[in-house]
C-alpha cells in the first residue's frame, strides 16, 4: 500500500467518526490536511488570507455536511479538495465581478510559472505526467492554467496570446484527448 | 461530434473549473441523472488531483482551528439531503464578519461543492432511494396506501385512502419478513397522512415481503401482533430499473 493510500484510509476513517458528531476527529483532519489544502487554494486565490479563508470555511462546511460523506465514492481528501477548490473558485470569481483589482492582478505576473511547475512535480509513474505530455503544449498549458490557477478560457487566452474560440478548442480537444489516454 | 466526446467535454470544463455558475449547476443536475457522466466527472477530478498534491503544504495559522470549532461548537450536522444555501454552514459562521455579497457567494459554492458529491457520486451519498415499493389495497381491492421502504428499514407512508380511525384507535404498521418471527410492528399513525416511520433493526426489505396496517386500540397492540382488523395489505417489489 502506498503513502498515499494509507493517508486516504486515515482520513477517511476519521472523517467517519466526523459524521457520528466527533469534532475531534475533524481537529485530526484540520492537522493533517490544512497545510496542504491552503497551499491548493493559494495556487487559485494567491492571497494568504482569502486561502485561509477558503479552508475554514470548507472544514466548516465538512463538519456540518459529513454525515453524507461515503467513502466507497471516493476519499475524505478527494472530498475536502473539491470543496476547498470550489470555494476558492467562488471567491476568485466573485472579486473579479465585483473588479476587486489590486491583489487580484498580481496573479497574473509570476504566478503562472506555478501551473508548469505543478506539472514538471508530478510523479514520473503518473499516468497524468505521460498523459499531460502527449498533448500539444498551448492544449497542456490551457488545461494546467485553468485546473491549477483557476484561470478562466478569457483569462488563458490572454496569457497564451491567443483567440478565445482558439483556447476553448485546444481545451475541449486536450480533455478529450487526456481522459482517452488516461482510460 | 459524438456523445462521447460531448461528455468528455463536458466533464473537462467541469472538473476545470471552467463553467459559471448556471452552466455549473446545470452539470449538477445532469450529474443525478446522468450516472456515466457523474462517473466521468468523479474519474477525472481523481486524477488531476494528482496535480494539487505537489502544492508544497502552507503553513496554518495557530488560531484557524480554534475558529473553527468555536462555530461548530453550534452548529447541528446535516443528517438529511443538501440544506438550503441560506441555511448553509459556512454562511452562518460568517454572517457576523461578511459582507452580503460574499455571503451570497459562499452559499454558491457550498452548493456548488456539495452539488459536485452529491450528484455526482464523487464525494456523497445519494438521497437515499427506496429498495422496496409497496402498493396496499384495501379489503374491497382499491388501492389505500403506497410504501416506500428503505434499507434501514424506515418506512414513507402515503395513505390514498382516507381511513376511518375511532379516538380510541390508532392504525398500526406490520412487516412479516419472516414467518416463523411473524409480523413485526413498523410503528404506529393515528391519521391518514403522509408519514416517515424510523428504522428499525430488521433483515434490508426484500421483494415480496408482506407489508399491513391493522386498526389498534391505543396506543398500539396490547400482544404485539396484529389483533384487529387490516386496513390494508400489500407485498413489497423492487422499484424498476
Amino acid at each position: 500500500m502506498s503513502a498515499v493510500e494509507r493517508s486516504d484510509q486515515f482520513c477517511d476513517g476519521l472523517m467517519l467518526r466526523v459524521a457520528s458528531g466527533d469534532r475531534e476527529a475533524l481537529g485530526d483532519l484540520f492537522a493533517s490536511e490544512a497545510g496542504r489544502l491552503i497551499a491548493i487554494a493559494r495556487r487559485i486565490l494567491r492571497r494568504k488570507d482569502l486561502a485561509e479563508e477558503a479552508v475554514q470555511e470548507g472544514f466548516i462546511a465538512a463538519w456540518k455536511h459529513a454525515p453524507r460523506f461515503d467513502p466507497a465514492r471516493g476519499s475524505a481528501r478527494a472530498w475536502l479538495t473539491t470543496i476547498v477548490r470550489n470555494r476558492a473558485l467562488n471567491i476568485l470569481r466573485d472579486g473579479q465581478r465585483l473588479r476587486l483589482t489590486g491583489d487580484d492582478m498580481a496573479r497574473h505576473g509570476e504566478s503562472d510559472s506555478s501551473a508548469d511547475a505543478a506539472f514538471e512535480a508530478l510523479d514520473e509513474a503518473d499516468a497524468l505526467k505521460h498523459c499531460l505530455s502527449q498533448l500539444d503544449e498551448p492544449r497542456r498549458r490551457s488545461i494546467l492554467l485553468a485546473y491549477v490557477l483557476g484561470y478562466t478560457h478569457g483569462e488563458i487566452a490572454a496569457k497564451l496570446n491567443a483567440p478565445l474560440g482558439t483556447v476553448k478548442a485546444w481545451i475541449r480537444r486536450g480533455v478529450i484527448a487526456l481522459q482517452e489516454c488516461l482510460s | 461530434m459524438s456523445s462521447d466526446s460531448e461528455r468528455l467535454a463536458h466533464a473537462g470544463d467541469y472538473v476545470l473549473g471552467l463553467l459559471d455558475d448556471d452552466a455549473r449547476a446545470e452539470a449538477e443536475r445532469k450529474m443525478e441523472r446522468d450516472p456515466e457522466f457523474a462517473e466521468t466527472v468523479r474519474r477525472l477530478a481523481e486524477r488531476m488531483s494528482s496535480l494539487d498534491d505537489t502544492a508544497k503544504p502552507a503553513d496554518v495559522p495557530a488560531g484557524m482551528w480554534g475558529e473553527i470549532l468555536g462555530t461548530i461548537a453550534t452548529l447541528p450536522q446535516d443528517h438529511n439531503g443538501a440544506s438550503p444555501p441560506e441555511q448553509s454552514a459556512a454562511n452562518q459562521n460568517s454572517a457576523t464578519q461578511a459582507p452580503p455579497w460574499r455571503k451570497l457567494a459562499l452559499a454558491a459554492s457550498l452548493a456548488a461543492a456539495f452539488g459536485l458529491g452529491y450528484a455526482g457520486g464523487f464525494v456523497m451519498k445519494t438521497t437515499p432511494e427506496p429498495v422496496v415499493l409497496v402498493v396496499l389495497q384495501t379489503p374491497d381491492n382499491t388501492t389505500g396506501a403506497v410504501f416506500e421502504a428503505f434499507a434501514d428499514n424506515s418506512l414513507k407512508i402515503i395513505p390514498l385512502a382516507d381511513f376511518d380511525v375511532p379516538q380510541d384507535k390508532i392504525m398500526q404498521v406490520w412487516t412479516l419478513y419472516d414467518a416463523s418471527v411473524g409480523p413485526v410492528s413498523l410503528g404506529t399513525l393515528s391519521s391518514a397522512e403522509v408519514t416517515t416511520l424510523k428504522g428499525q433493526a430488521l433483515p434490508v426489505p426484500a421483494a415480496d415481503q408482506l407489508y399491513e396496517i391493522t386498526l389498534e386500540p391505543r396506543p398500539g397492540s396490547p400482544t404485539g401482533k396484529p389483533t384487529g382488523p387490516i386496513l390494508v395489505k400489500g407485498f413489497a417489489k423492487r422499484p424498476a430499473g
